[in-house]
């Protein structure tokens, strides 16, 4: 059959979700059933630190009835995540083993980052606009319930993200522990967030001029649709919700449930997570927000299908990754280009090596954030740079690296410099680590001289040919220090060959 | 919402929803009177009456008794506080009753006797050979199911069941000058009620009370009998309070609970001509007022009379059975879901037969590719096949789920049983919701096609009951419309307790949203009135008593909105009254068929929409109920959907129109051509299948078709 059916489950941080979805490469993603179930589980993961058994017992009842539901449907196969609630509880390991022995479901717990890469695809996905928006300057806006994420694009990929402290549960937890009126209130969110915002404002904004913002949550739908009163519920300007934002701020809690038809959960949090949208509107002097309406689910179905290949997407998500992890080196000075150079080299050793690395395409993608970022640490000392290097990559967001894969990237790049510990990193990381060196090697005079070579296998030599008329030596010895450790991993010797040209 | 004006919500411009509902049993008493129906129709009519008295009591009645005691003084909308609402009910009540037995004795039973039916009233009246035969069977087939019971210094008042038929009688010891005691012996439920005696050529019956009567001292034997009644009471023994009264009622007798007294009397039913002393026994056992004690001339418990009407071998005095015909969409070979593909399908009920919706449930039950079917049901027939098919289907390894609501009045121990049924037969069965009663009529079918999910709903606006959609008019939609799926199959999630969906694309919900709606719909034409755009509503539902509602009704009608109104039962508007509805008209069509379908219209200046549904306007229906409300989008089946509401107001011979002051009147059909409605609709469906048929008999034709092999 052409169609595919698939199930997204979403562990969220207040509701627990299930998108049963249709994919089909002649008319996309199409959600066929989505069920909700609100669960307090930040609530008790922010409290506490853990999740306790009676909401465990909960969660899973209701899983065991999505599995129903899935098997109703006869899903082919289905994604579970969780986001920051499981991942921030100190017991979830147990509760994830837990939900598997019960319901036979098998949880994923994902990184914000991989969890934000995930929406930004599925808005990518959603609308044809979206690469007409994105030209002019955007701003995505997801105001969760555990975290804010502030993403910022330029021309027409996406440069960084930064995932700001509070999110509206967290603030409504703030506020209920100090005693405010209203108007108290509002200054005291704004104040929060002022705190976290102006830092961003500072770092990232000021040689950019945002126009539009995309706004992903439930709650700035729901402002959205009021706005709006029928017409293009998806937008709204900012007059209108300039306008929106005054009714809220003046209703008390139970006529909010009857002006926005929402329930007491949701009017809880309606004016944090309007606050929020307020001063980040104000700061970044958008004048349209769009509402795309995407909720994680739907980008766990838009990875699924793009990873079998049954959708293409016209936006380049990998360019994405590069260039925020490009403009992360710009941060650090290391945006040059030897670094263009270097990841140039990475790139082209990777396809060389195919047959003899047995690396996923993925890891092609790894290697050249590793390349981008292996130097950022010079920035903080020149002398053991790479140790900084790590830490810097550990504590940076990269779009749509899991938390692994950025633990693998860092890895790399420390690697790059210290010794290599056999017992320490997996194959994998030594590798990426080989390549990464020799790719390095390759440019070791920051002169790009070997910009132009060519590689390819021939017997058991890695042969690096070059019509460069100039001197190679240095090359010659640096590619000599680190095709041993190329060897060794490869069973491949790395050779530098200079072609005079007659 | 909106706010409501101040001056539409004075209680003068309401009607008492009980008295409402009275009038319409008047309306129907009146139908039994007209003796232009035929003469066994007319006793079916005289039975509605008594049944559906029967029920108002056991719930009205009582719920407002439980106001009185629970020293609930709050007034309804109209401004009767319920001691006022009983009183004028009382009176009302005692003037219907007395108009039922008239037309019963003064009216039916001539009549029938002079077609050939006698009704032995008194079993004084048997001849002496009708007597010997009537004492043969009571020794044969009564007397063993009997219980005399004397009441004595040592033997208490025994307990009577409410609405059972009893006869209380005086005795007295044959030997000698003994007290006088009192008696009873209840009239066995078990045996028919009605008795025909075939000893002469004459149609001659007669009821078991009398039989039991006459017999009486066969049980006393040795007493002489020195009087004898049946009677009848009706108590207050409903365990649940009525949904239909406001929270903050249902908080007060909860509070109140010790005061309620429960099971007491609140109707006894007794032969006008009772001896006094039984009266005076049974006022003082039961403690009833005199208000609520109906002395009736004629046998008691009326409905009787809807067993007499299956009496064999007086067809000619009924209306001839009307037979439901097939909708021309379904009149081909194609499987029900190509038919439903092929656009949105109207059915209207009884007219068009109900089979379509059995068989869609049925088709989807064997069709390997149906993923799954999810229904409400609310008073579903005993032997379902709608019931049989789910069952199967999960039989078949569909997932199947079923809210079965069990809070339908008066067959909850039906109901549960064959949800056990299901459930045994691998069904997912939701037994209601808390605090919420679901009346919604959906099914919904998931089927796996060849290019993707395809949802196939049906949206009704009565029960999945295949008996009862042959007497009640309804309406059903059979569509899969994309949207319509979606929020179908959100419905059932939100039933299956999960949050409300991000958004409805056009279906509209209570208790959440349908309210708010309605409110804005009406509105809408107020506005679109008042700046001189064309605006007009048309609403046919059942009742109509919810405060909002009609002051919103009257809002538009002082914009100028033209409304017209069929609303069947209750009606808590005044219609006609100037300066605030003189833009309103309601009628009420009482016809063999009960009037059941909820349709709106609004005009919208120019852009109608029309919505059917199960939802009446009333609260419980607004605010107590899971309601769905649905739009007709299909152009051809809007028309449809007007053509009833066309006809349903050009109807001058079932139609009674409200009057300012709150009677009704029968269209004045001077210099018109008679139109009735339900006629009319039986006609038009036997037309257009016929049209149909004729199309595909070969004569017509004139193309033979060959029959190939089936391979």
């Amino acid at each position: 059959m052409a169609n595919h059916l698939f199930a997204a489950i979403d562990v969220g941080s207040f509701e627990l979700e299930l998108g049963i979805y249709e994919i089909s490469p002649k008319s996309g993603i199409r959600q066929i059933d989505h069920l909700r179930h609100v669960i307090a589980l930040g609530r008790e993961t922010y409290h506490t630190g853990k999740i306790s058994y009676r909401l465990v017992d909960e969660m899973c009842r209701v899983l065991e009835d999505f599995s129903k539901v899935m098997k109703g449907y006869r899903v082919e196969d289905y994604w579970a995540c969780a986001t920051s609630a499981m991942r921030e509880a100190v017991n979830n390991q147990i509760i994830l083993d837990q939900i598997e022995v019960r319901t036979g479901i098998k949880v994923q717990i994902i990184s914000n980052s991989e969890q934000r890469f995930l929406s930004y695809k599925a808005i990518a996905m959603k609308a044809s606009e979206f690469e007409k928006i994105i030209q002019k300057g955007t701003a995505i806006a997801d105001v969760g319930f555990g975290s804010t994420q502030l993403s910022l694009f330029d021309k027409d990929s996406l440069v960084t993200t930064q995932n700001i402290v509070p999110g509206v549960l967290k603030i409504r937890d703030i506020l209920s522990t100090i005693q405010v009126n209203k108007t108290q209130e509002k200054s005291v969110v704004e104040e929060i967030i002022d705190h976290e915002l102006i830092k961003f404002k500072k770092l990232y904004l000021r040689d950019r001029d945002i126009k539009h913002l995309i706004g992903v949550g439930d709650t700035i739908m729901i402002l959205v649709r009021k706005a709006s009163e029928g017409d293009a519920p998806d937008r709204m300007t900012r007059e209108q919700f300039n306008q929106v934002y005054d009714q809220l701020m003046s209703l008390s809690a139970s006529q909010i449930e009857d002006t926005f038809g929402v329930n007491e959960g949701f009017a809880s949090i309606l004016i944090p997570s309007a606050i929020i949208y307020n001063r980040i509107l104000q700061m970044t002097g958008a004048e349209m927000v769009w509402t795309p309406g995407i909720r994680l689910c739907d980008g766990v179905v838009t990875e699924y299908a793009q990873q079998n290949r049954w959708l293409k997407f016209t936006h380049d998500f990998e360019e994405d990754m590069l260039a925020a992890a490009r403009n992360t080196a710009k941060r650090y000075r290391c945006g040059n280009a030897h670094v263009l150079c270097v990841e140039n080299m990475a790139a082209r050793m990777f396809d060389a090596m195919k047959k003899y690395h047995g690396l996923a395409q993925r890891d092609r993608i790894l290697l050249r954030i590793a390349a981008i970022l292996y130097g950022c640490g010079k920035y903080v000392t020149m002398r053991n740079f790479a140790d900084c290097s790590y830490n810097i990559i550990m504590s940076t967001e990269i779009i749509g690296l899991s938390q692994n894969e950025r633990e693998l990237v860092a890895n790399v790049v420390r690697h790059y410099q210290d010794e290599y510990e056999y017992d320490e990193a997996d194959i994998r990381t030594a590798k990426l680590t080989a390549m990464l060196r020799l790719a390095v090697a390759l440019d070791v005079s920051y002169k790009q001289k070997l910009a132009g070579c060519r590689m390819g296998v021939r017997g058991d030599n890695l042969v690096i040919s070059t019509e460069y008329p100039g001197d190679l030596s240095l090359e010659a010895m640096t590619v000599g220090v680190c095709a041993g450790f190329f060897e060794e991993i490869f069973g491949i010797q790395p050779m530098l060959k200079q072609k005079r040209r007659v | 919402m909106a706010e409501i004006d101040a001056r539409f919500v004075q209680p003068e411009n309401f009607v008492n929803r009980e008295l409402s509902w009275l009038e319409f049993d008047y309306r129907i008493l009146e139908e039994a009177r007209d003796k232009t129906i035929p003469l066994f129709e007319r006793l079916k009519f005289l039975s509605i009456t008594a049944s559906n008295l029967d029920e108002f009591f056991m719930v009205r009645v009582a719920s407002l008794k439980d106001m009185v005691h629970a020293g609930y003084t709050k007034p309804d909308m109209a401004g009767l506080k319920p001691e006022e609402q009983l009183a004028k009910i009382g009176e009302k009540t005692h003037d219907l009753v007395n108009l039922q037995y008239s037309t019963y004795t003064r009216s039916l039973v001539p009549a029938l006797k002079q077609n050939g039916l006698r009704i032995v009233g008194k079993h004084e009246d048997l001849t002496e050979a009708e007597g010997a035969w009537v004492d043969k069977f009571f020794q044969d087939n009564v007397y063993p199911v009997l219980t005399p019971m004397a009441v004595d210094s040592s033997r208490p008042f025994p307990l009577i069941y409410n609405k059972s038929l009893n006869i209380a009688a005086l005795i007295r010891k044959k030997d000698g000058e003994g007290e006088i005691d009192f008696a009873m012996v209840r009239v066995p439920a078990v045996l028919p009620r009605i008795v025909e005696i075939p000893v002469s050529e004459e149609r001659v019956v007669i009821l078991l009370e009398e039989i039991i009567e006459r017999n009486l001292p066969a049980l006393f034997s040795n007493c002489d009998i020195i009087a004898a009644h049946p009677f009848r009471i009706m108590r207050n023994a409903d365990l649940s309070i009525d949904e239909e009264e406001a929270e903050d009622l249902l908080k007060e007798i909860e509070k109140l609970l010790k005061r309620r007294q429960w099971g007491e009397a609140i109707r006894l039913e007794i032969e006008d001509n009772t001896d006094k002393r039984i009266l005076k026994r049974l006022k003082k056992e039961l403690k009833i007022q005199n208000p609520d004690i109906y002395q009736v001339n004629g046998p008691l418990d009326l409905t009787f009379l809807m067993k007499m009407y299956g009496l064999p071998d007086f067809d000619h005095l009924k209306v001839k059975p009307y037979h439901p015909q097939p909708n021309p969409a379904f009149m081909n070979d194609d499987d029900i879901f190509a038919n439903i593909r092929k656009g949105d399908i109207l059915l209207h009920h009884p007219y068009e037969s109900f089979d379509p919706v059995v068989k869609f449930i049925q088709t989807a039950a064997r069709d390997p590719e149906v993923l799954a079917i999810k229904q409400t049901l609310y008073r579903v027939s005993g032997n379902s096949p709608i019931v049989a098919a789910l069952a199967a289907a999960a039989d078949n390894g569909k997932q199947v789920s079923v809210l079965v609501e069990l809070k339908a009045r008066f067959d909850e121990e039906n109901n549960i049983n064959w949800a056990k049924m299901l459930e045994k037969a691998g069904c997912h069965v939701i037994y209601g919701l808390v605090g919420l009663k679901t009346h919604s009529k959906i099914t919904l079918v998931v089927r796996q096609e060849e290019d993707g999910i395809r949802r196939y709903v049906h949206l009704g606006t009565g029960n999945y009951n295949d008996s009862t959609a042959k007497l009640y008019t309804d309406c059903g939609l059979l569509t899969c419309h994309p949207q319509i799926g979606e929020d179908a199959t959100a419905v059932f999630n939100m039933l299956s307790g999960y949050s409300e969906p991000l958004h409805w694309n056009h279906l509209v919900v209570a208790p959440i949203w349908l309210r708010k709606r309605f409110i804005r719909l009406i509105e809408r034409e107020a506005h679109h009135a008042s700046t001189g755009r064309p605006a007009r509503i048309i609403a046919k539902v059942n009742s109509l008593c919810d405060r909002d509602i009609i002051a919103k009704l009257y809002e538009a009608s002082c914009a100028g909105v033209k409304i017209d109104l069929i609303v069947r039962g209750i009606c808590g508007l005044r219609a006609g009254v100037p300066g605030l509805s003189e833009n309103i008209t309601v009628r009420s069509i009482v016809g063999n068929f009960l009037e059941h379908c909820r349709i709106f219209y609004f005009e919208n200046n120019g852009m109608p929409e029309y919505y059917m549904g199960s939802a009446d306007w009333m609260p419980r229906n607004l605010d107590r109920r899971v309601e769905i409300v649905f739009p007709i989008l299909d152009v051809e089946l809007q028309q449809k959907a007007m053509h009833i509401l066309e006809v349903q107001l050009e109807d001058n011979l079932k139609a009674h129109i409200l009057q300012p002051d709150g009677s009704y009147v029968k269209v004045d059909r001077r210099g018109k051509m008679p139109v009735g409605a339900q006629d009319t609709f039986c006609g038009e469906a036997v037309l257009a299948a016929k049209k149909v048929e004729d199309l595909k008999d070969p004569v017509n034709t004139r193309v033979f078709v060959p029959v190939e092999s089936p391979n």
